[in-house]
Order: structure tokens, then sequence, then C-alpha cells
């Protein structure tokens, strides 16, 4: 049973989703330049590799790029769609530190987050039958405990319209 | 199949035809034009539905008046939802939310700078007393080197006065007869003697 790598934690569902920070959507690309030794450093490594998995599981759209052992000096920069740049040192900084400053700085809100959540539930309402696409299901039929689909089993016949429309007719007779 | 019927047969046509917009042309179905009809299919000749002209009439106004209105229902929906869309983007509401956002943002970059600044300051201290901390150690390093090299030449100088006083006791050709004689004169006793407690004794009897 395969537990690949030296923290197989970062590579769960549950971590990735526990990941807070989601950035805004002005924030296309994400580069990070650090050091792979060096006390200084030291923060940046935990950042990248800690925090950055969540981050490109919250922002799948978002363009990462690190960069290793370029310059002396750790730091972050962050390209938005206006063409305004975002340098963030993170010379000397603890990991936690960092993503709470680029949380604080580039970040939604909690309120905001909320009210995308809220958005989004009320576009896929469960009680909506419709196309795949846009509802969870079609037909009543495809519900536990429901009448199953008549293409699949026949109904019985005191189901049936003709039946009923029989019964009704000779009711009407008499 | 279909007839032209024209001048005032038009009007009445138009009447008493269902009011659909698209005519249904004949479809060719599973046989092509040369496969020959069927048995029971020979002298048909296919007469369209009778039409009721009374029953046509209402049924005309009230489907006219049914499409008429679910048309503008659905109209109504679509603009609400396009209104909805406009305000999103460019109502009056919007431009304050963008305005709010951009301050925000202007703010939030303002302090990003000041904590650059900050890291900033910190690194230049570090950088300084790291330089002058190099500077010290090399300064200790040089003066180390020289007291080890004093240290040298002194060592140097003690072993050179050593071998001058020992040269003073060295045999030479003129001592040669002289130092033997001394030597035979007084008979060095190398013999020692140990007991089980370890203790040496060298005085022991020459013999």
């Amino acid at each position: 049973m395969p537990m690949k790598g030296r923290f197989p934690i970062r590579r769960t569902l549950e971590y990735l989703q526990k990941g807070d920070i989601v950035l805004k959507n002005r924030v296309k690309i994400m580069t990070v330049n650090y050091n792979t030794s060096g006390e200084l450093s030291d923060g940046a490594r935990k950042f990248v590799f800690f925090n950055i998995p969540q981050i490109q599981y919250k922002n799948q759209w978002l363009q990462i790029m690190m960069f290793k052992n370029m310059t002396p000096s750790p730091f972050l920069k962050f390209y938005l769609d206006d063409g305004e740049q975002v340098l963030v040192d993170m010379e000397g900084k603890d990991y936690k530190q960092i993503s709470q400053h680029v949380k604080k700085i580039l970040g939604k809100s909690e309120e905001v987050l909320q009210a995308e959540a809220q958005a989004k539930m009320q576009a896929s309402n469960p009680a909506n039958f419709g196309p795949r696409k846009y509802c969870l299901r079609e037909c009543i039929c495809e519900v536990e405990g429901q009448v199953p689909c008549p293409g699949a089993t026949p109904l019985p016949k005191e189901m049936t319209g003709k039946h009923r429309a029989r019964m009704a007719a000779a009711a009407a007779q008499e | 199949m279909f007839q032209v019927i024209g001048g005032r047969g038009v009007q009445v046509t138009r009447l008493l035809a269902p009011g659909r917009a698209v005519l249904v042309e004949a479809v060719r179905g599973r046989k092509s034009r040369t496969d020959t009809v069927a048995k029971s299919k020979q002298g048909r000749i296919k007469v369209p539905p009778p039409v009721d002209p009374t029953e046509m009439v209402v049924l005309k106004e009230r489907y006219a008046e049914y499409e008429m209105i679910t048309r503008a229902l659905r109209l109504e929906f679509k603009e609400e939802v396009l209104r909805k869309k406009y305000e999103e983007e460019t109502g009056s509401m919007a431009e304050e939310r963008s305005r709010q956002e951009a301050e925000e943002h202007r703010a939030l970059m303002v302090f990003n700078d000041q904590e650059n600044l900050r890291m900033l300051q910190q690194r230049v201290v570090r950088i300084q007393m790291e330089k002058e901390e190099a500077e010290n150690k090399q300064v200790e390093a040089a003066i180390e080197r020289e007291l080890q090299q004093q240290e040298f030449i002194k060592e140097k100088e003690r072993e050179i006065l050593k071998l001058q006083e020992d040269a003073k006791n060295f045999i030479t050709l003129e001592n040669l007869d002289q130092r033997i004689e001394e030597a035979l004169d007084s008979p060095k006793n190398y013999n020692f003697a140990v007991d089980k407690e370890g203790r040496v004794v060298k005085q022991t009897m020459l013999q």
C-alpha cells in the first residue's frame, strides 16, 4: 500500500480542502523564487512544501511557477490581469506568517467566499429535474423509493392511463 | 400533391387553414420514389383531415391569444434576466463596489509595501552586522597567524640554543683519549631490581 513522499498527508483530499487561501480573480500568475539551502529561506521552503498544493487546489486556474537558487533572498511575485505586479518579501519569515500575509493582501475575504457559496447553492437546486448538465436528476424514477421507470419495468395494469380510461368509460356507461 | 389555390380562395384557405407557421413537407420515409406502391395502398388518395369552419375560427382566436400571452411571458422573463445581468455589470451598485474594491486593494498594497520596507531595513541591518563580524574574524585570524609565526620562530631559536649547549659536551678527536679515560675510571651500573609491589631499586651491587 504505497505512501509516496516524505509527508504523504499533503496528497490527501482532506488536507487540500483545508487550504484557506482563495486568491482574487484578478490574480493570474504566482511566481515563487526561493533557495534550496540557507537558514533564511527555510520559511519559504516550508511554504512551497506545505501550502502550494493547497493553493493550487483552491485556485485551479492560477499559474504557479517555482524558481530555485536564482536570487540570494526568497520572494513571491503576483501578476494581476491589469499588468500590476505585487512583490512579497519572504526572507526570514515563518511559513505560517507568509500564508497569512498572502491571504490578507490578495485573498478573498470570508464574506465574499460565503456569498459565492450561497450563489452556487441557489443555482444548483436539488429540487430541479432536467438535463444532467444543469440538474442532479432527470426524472423522479431515478430516486430511491419512487415508482421505477416504465421504460425498464412495465407498470402494473391498474396504473396505466389506458386502463383507467377504460374503467372511467365503463363507469360512465353504467 | 400541394396545389396552389389563387384569388379569393386564398383568404378562405388562410381562415380555414390551421395556424401553423411552418408547413410540414412530405417526408420520403423508407421507400424511394422508384419503389412500387404497396398492394393495400394502390388506389389511395390522401385526404387532409376535415375542418369545421366555426370550430376553426374559434380555435384560431383562442390559440392566437394563448400564444400571444405565452410569448409575452417568455420575453418578460428573458428581459428580467438580461436586466439583472446588466445591473450586475454596469449598475450604480456595481460602480460603488468596484470603487470600494479598488480602494481596498490600494490600501492592501500600501500595507504590503510597508511590510517589504520593514523587511528591507531588517535585511540591511543584518547584512551590516554580518559584514562587521566577517571583518572582525579576518583581523583576529591575521593576529592568530602572526602569533603562531612568532611562536614558531621562538621554538626554533630555543632548539638552536639547546644544540649549542649540547655541542659543548660532544666527543671530538681531541677529547677522545680523555673521555675514554674518564669512562673507564667511573663504571656505571645499569642493573636494577624490582620487587613484587613494583618498587624499582636502582642501587645494586656492581659485580
